[in-house]
């Protein structure tokens, strides 16, 4: 059989056993006894259907046998994708072996088009989002996200934040002038009433927000941008790997087989690169940037939470400290006392009886 | 000529096919367990002590006479101790007490926010000693040995070096010692070749309060993520239809996925001294006002480490030998990774008799 041939029955294989995956599902579907909607399309349907079949059958399932249905069902989706990577890079290199081409330098050649594919959209992600107003844009869309439920609570409370402040909005107003129209079709809305107030401080917050996103968005890509270096060099050692087992005289012959092999090699490569120290620093300059911005979001949240009277977590946190140390300071004199009494018991017993 | 790997269609497809029934069955399978068929912590034990969240439990004697001396078992702060006891078969615990032991354990208990401020000299001069001090007045004791297990063997070494008197024998199991050798992942992300510029633990913990379980988790399955996300969970397909191996996986699963939060500001000097500084064995660490002294641990010790370990390279645990005052020093290891030492058979047919003979040679 001719490589293109193999892979063409291969790819009709691979239908073949989706159909029948959809079909295994639907018949574990009919069996669970919230009936829940198949949903609708075509392409991949079957992952749907694990997805909405493991949820209603382990509804009453214990909570790690939920978990690990879940891991289950990841995994053969896992296979799956394996699979279609592989035949997808066997279709691209198949032809140009069969034309006589040296299958090295073919596969070289495929797996730079990959890594050019891999590495040009977080390039291109980042290079969009260096534009500020862009990032403005996707920094108020995070915000609305997370603002807007605890904003509608409030306004459906009977007492309005809008009532409680004496704030001045006009401070709001430039800063939606300022930050255009973004701003107003998002985090405008939420906060152009008169009543959030201190609007001085809330957009020095807003600001310093806004730059610590901006860090933690920069770092993010930097990251990602490693990540999928990290991964098309996994993927080039998988194949080579396979090469070299192929000189040797040792070809894969089972998926199964095929898969323990790029797992081991894809843990290999990112257990190397994990100990680099560039990968560290980016890591650590990931998770600094992400937490900076946590804190900044933060400062925003606790000064709505102010202006409505709401406990802020800093300020649960300073009673904490409190609780903390008075609980020390109880457990020390419990301490004393249980010395001294003990003492005195100590002291009694000593004294001459009769005195 | 062929390519690096031929997969028949039939045969992949009828791989495929088969990986599908046993994943569908294998969820119908997974859907009738219930939370009593995955027990974990089985030996019989009762509640000694409590103090906030933490409990102290006493292991319920397997021999009339158990040896005078008992065994208090120090746990990390991370994941659960039960794992000590996972199951009748893969249980330190029982295996010590069929040897005669008396076992005691503490529980450290779920750290909420308001365990944020709670420090390493709250865990280790406060829980540790007001648990040390149970064990001895209920046995009439001065001294009593110690089991520390991972970061509960760090904290029994600080313990053991600031309250020496009230330390007959002292046991670190998988314990790191030196956090700079940089064969440990951990050690590396925790900034031991890059110092400054990597985590700032400062504003992790000012940022999260108590260091989220998941966040913890996830910096364990990093280490592998390939193989622990996924290749396992591969391998676990073909026990599916075994129900005791499928329980043992099940238990294993639930205590890898139980990852208590890490108070704030232990967290945060752990961090800080001992991972970025390691000034555990440069002399350095302070608890409270004392500064930890390892040369002052004259007790006899036993350390017994995992020569796979991922986790805590070997070399961090050996580095022990070169820090303590006693003139009893005892290394020991097992061919197996580090959580090899909980569930491995070798470790559970060679450990507790080492264990026991060691302490019966020093009773």
């Amino acid at each position: 059989m001719h490589l293109s041939e193999q892979s063409e029955t291969m790819v009709k294989a691979l239908t073949d056993v989706q159909k029948q995956m959809w079909e295994s599902w639907m018949g574990l579907m009919r069996t669970v006894p919230s009936g829940m909607p198949v949903s609708p399309g075509v392409a991949n349907q079957w992952r749907d259907l694990a997805t909405q079949a493991l949820k209603g059958w382990t509804t009453e399932g214990e909570q790690v046998a939920k978990d690990l249905s879940q891991r289950l069902a990841t995994t053969q989706d896992c296979v799956l994708r394996f699979l279609e990577l592989s035949l997808s890079s066997w279709n691209a290199v198949a032809p140009k072996v069969e034309a006589g081409e040296d299958w090295h330098a073919v596969l070289a050649k495929y797996i730079e088009q990959v890594r050019e594919q891999f590495m040009l959209s977080p390039q291109g992600m980042q290079k969009a989002t260096q534009d500020s107003g862009e990032l403005w844009g996707l920094y108020l869309e995070e915000w609305q996200k997370l603002v807007q439920p605890w904003a509608m609570s409030l306004q459906r409370a009977p007492w309005r934040v809008g009532q409680a402040s004496t704030g001045d909005g006009s401070a709001l107003v430039e800063l939606m002038n300022l930050y255009g129209n973004a701003y107003e079709r998002t985090f405008g809305r939420l906060i152009e009433s008169p009543s959030l107030g201190h609007t001085r401080e809330l957009n020095e917050d807003l600001l310093k927000g806004f730059a610590a996103w901006m860090d933690y968005r920069q770092a993010s890509f930097a990251y990602q941008v490693e990540l999928g270096e990290t991964w098309t060099r996994a993927f080039e050692e998988f194949i080579r790997k396979l090469i070299s087992q192929t000189e040797k005289g040792e070809t894969v012959q089972s998926l199964r087989q095929l898969l323990f092999q790029w797992i081991d090699v894809i843990d290999q490569v990112f257990a190397k690169v994990f100990r680099s120290d560039d990968y560290i620093r980016l890591q650590g300059h990931l998770l600094n940037t992400a937490m900076t911005y946590r804190l900044r979001e933060r400062d925003i949240v606790e000064a709505f939470l102010k202006t409505s009277h709401i406990p802020s977590r800093s300020e649960l946190d300073e009673a904490y400290r409190r609780i903390y140390h008075l609980r020390k300071d109880v457990k020390e004199l419990k301490r004393e006392l249980h010395d001294i009494k003990a003492e005195l018991s100590s002291q009694a017993k000593r004294k001459p009886a009769g005195g | 000529m062929q390519l690096p790997f031929y997969l028949s269609p039939e045969q992949t497809m009828r791989e495929l096919i088969d990986l599908n029934r046993k994943v569908v069955s294998g969820i119908e399978r997974l859907s009738h367990i219930r939370d009593k068929d995955i027990q974990v912590g089985v030996s019989p034990k009762e509640e000694i002590y409590r103090e906030d969240n933490l409990v102290l439990y006493r292991f319920t004697p397997m021999v009339e006479k158990p040896f005078h001396i008992p065994i208090l078992i120090v746990y990390a702060l991370v994941n659960r101790p039960y794992m000590v006891d996972l199951q009748e078969d893969r249980s330190l615990v029982r295996n010590l007490l069929q040897q005669g032991m008396d076992v005691y354990l503490i529980d450290w208990g779920y750290p909420g926010r308001g365990d944020r401020w709670l420090t390493l000299d709250d865990y280790i001069n406060g829980y540790i000693n007001d648990c040390v001090d149970v064990v001895r007045q209920r046995h009439g004791l001065e001294q009593i040995n110690l089991l520390g297990i991972c970061q509960g063997g760090t904290f029994s070494l600080c313990y053991t070096a600031l309250h020496p008197e009230k330390v007959k024998n002292l046991i670190t199991m998988v314990t790191p010692v030196d956090f700079h050798v940089k064969e440990g992942v951990p050690n590396l992300w925790a900034g031991c070749s890059t110092g400054g510029q990597t985590m700032d633990v400062d504003v992790l913990v000012d940022a999260f309060g108590n260091i989220p379980g998941e966040f913890m988790n996830l910096g364990f399955l990093m280490l592998k993520p390939f193989q622990l996300g996924l290749g396992k969970y591969l391998e676990m397909i073909d026990i599916l239809d075994n129900d005791e191996k499928l329980l043992n996986f099940l238990r294993m699963e639930e205590w890898i996925f139980d990852s208590p939060d890490q108070a704030g500001e232990t967290y945060r000097q752990f961090m800080k001294d001992f991972y970025q500084g390691n000034k555990l064995i440069r002399g350095f660490v302070k608890i409270g006002t004392k500064t930890v002294d390892l040369t002052q641990v004259r007790a006899p010790v036993l350390n017994v480490y995992a020569e796979q370990d991922h986790l805590v390279p070997p070399a961090s645990s050996i580095a022990l030998e070169r820090c303590v005052g006693t003139t009893d020093y005892t290394l020991r290891s097992f061919p197996v990774g580090h959580i090899g030492m909980y569930v491995s058979g070798k470790v559970q047919r060679d450990l507790p008799p080492t264990i026991v003979k060691w302490l019966r040679d020093r009773g």
